[in-house]
């Protein structure tokens, strides 16, 4: 029986060469630009909510302000300041864009997948498992040792991680940069419902205040003096109200156009084949390489 | 200045807007449900702008008044500009919903490209996952060899 320890050094180094160029910078930009997307939906999927019951409840407010009057509102003619339909198709956009963002974050991020190591590991195995069939049933000796079968399994790692860069290295920059004019053009739409949403929610605001201040004021002294304290005290906390959801909107505006940039960023990046300093890159051939180290002493660990 | 009738619609269309709305058509339908254009002086950005700036002013004339009569007098004006600012909104807004039905799309065609990357990778693990298999096949034939032979 014939066993030899392959040299650590030369192993790694042979992986390292297979492994190829890594994506880690793609990786880190694609899950920078899905967490932030992340937030930027579902602040944005609030905001309309929030903004379509501001307007229901201004709405509602007039209904009562004028009921008695002799030109009462026709509930019938109450409508939402987005429709369901409306309302659904920028849901669906806005998941669109979560989906694509968490995406291009996960397979630009996913080369150290537990099914690829899994496999690569029962491959090394099964290799073992073969050599010594081989040398029991034939006059063929082929005893492969435990760490023979490891350096294969590792070996099947970095050729499947490469193949799957690969594919990722060929596919993802395009994509990235065919989706950049529809990033561009959502987060201007976005905006430009936000706008929509400022600009009413502004006069919402205004239209309780006054109605609330109406109502107070014909009611007089019909209201017995703490309930009327407490209306009166309504007054300001609706001014605050206002303040606090102009103040929301326009953050998620700028929110909206930092993902624009983002993305551009992200689809600059992308395009250009050398936009990763050297600095950058050893330390991410050395990160691949630990990976890769970390695999195989797991092998050993486990046998 | 009376408060008009929120139950009569306004026959809208869209106004110039600065923002991505600007390209979609905007219609508002009568009560025959046919679409209306606007009045022309709706049409036009500025005559927006001036119905905002009113309804601002109106605002501070409504708390400078100190009488219930001239108070309820001010916000009758005030909610019938309400009501046709926030009409010209909901306007805008259904345009906007006419561009995102187009992007989706185009959203959903590269969340489409980026699923058929993943079978890919798939592919790329199952192809090593179908090796192993293949050795552990031959490695069991192996040791039953000795039986055949």
């Amino acid at each position: 029986m014939r066993e030899r320890q392959p040299p650590r050094g030369l192993l790694l180094a042979c992986l390292l060469l297979l492994s190829g160029c890594t994506l880690s910078p793609l990786a880190r930009n694609t899950a920078q630009f899905s967490s932030a997307t992340s937030s930027v939906v579902e602040n944005t999927r609030n905001a309309y909510r929030a903004a379509v019951r501001l307007n229901e409840d201004a709405q509602y407010s007039l209904l009562v302000a004028r009921y008695d009057t002799d030109h009462p509102l026709d509930p019938h003619s109450i409508r939402p300041l987005i429709d369901e339909k409306g309302l659904e198709v920028r849901t669906e956009v806005l998941d669109g864009l979560r989906v694509y963002a968490q995406t291009i974050a996960d397979l630009s991020s996913g080369v150290s997948s537990p099914k690829l190591d899994e496999a690569a590991a029962a491959c090394g195995a099964n290799l073992r498992s073969l050599g010594d069939a081989l040398s029991g049933a034939t006059p063929v000796t082929l005893k492969i040792s435990g760490t023979e079968a490891n350096a294969a399994s590792t070996a099947l790692k970095a050729l499947g991680d490469l193949l799957i860069k690969r594919e990722i290295k060929e596919s993802i920059p395009k994509i990235i940069r065919d989706m950049d004019p529809n990033v561009d053009t959502l987060t201007k739409l976005l905006s430009s419902d936000i706008d929509v949403l400022r600009d009413q929610a502004g006069r919402d605001y205004e239209q309780i205040l006054a109605q609330q201040d109406q109502f107070i004021r014909h009611a007089g002294s019909s209201l017995p003096p703490v309930e009327r304290r407490t209306e009166i005290q309504r007054l300001p906390q609706i001014l605050a109200d206002k303040k606090a959801t102009e103040d929301m909107l326009r953050d998620l505006q700028a929110s909206l156009q930092k993902l624009a940039v983002t993305h551009h960023a992200l689809a600059a990046a992308a395009t250009t084949r050398n936009d990763a300093s050297l600095q950058a890159r050893i330390a991410d051939l050395r990160a691949s390489a630990e990976g890769l180290a970390d695999f195989y002493e797991s092998l050993s660990k486990s046998k | 200045m009376s408060p008009s009738k929120s139950s009569t619609k306004l026959p809208l269309q869209a106004p110039a807007m600065p923002s991505a709305a600007t390209a979609a058509e905007v219609s508002s339908e009568t009560s025959s449900g046919t679409p209306a254009p606007l009045p022309p002086a709706l049409m036009n950005p500025d005559t927006i702008e001036i119905y905002k700036t009113l309804y601002d002013v109106l605002g501070r004339v409504y708390w400078e008044a100190s009488d219930i009569t001239s108070k309820d007098t001010i916000q009758g004006a005030r909610d019938a500009i309400y009501e046709i600012l926030t009409e010209l909104n909901i306007a805008k807004l259904e345009a906007n919903t006419a561009l995102f039905l187009a992007l989706k799309t185009k959203i959903l065609d590269s969340n489409k490209a980026l699923e058929e990357i993943k079978v890919k990778i798939n592919t790329i693990t199952k192809n090593i996952s179908t090796a192993s298999s293949v050795l552990a096949a031959i490695a069991k034939v192996a040791s039953i060899a000795p039986a055949l032979l």
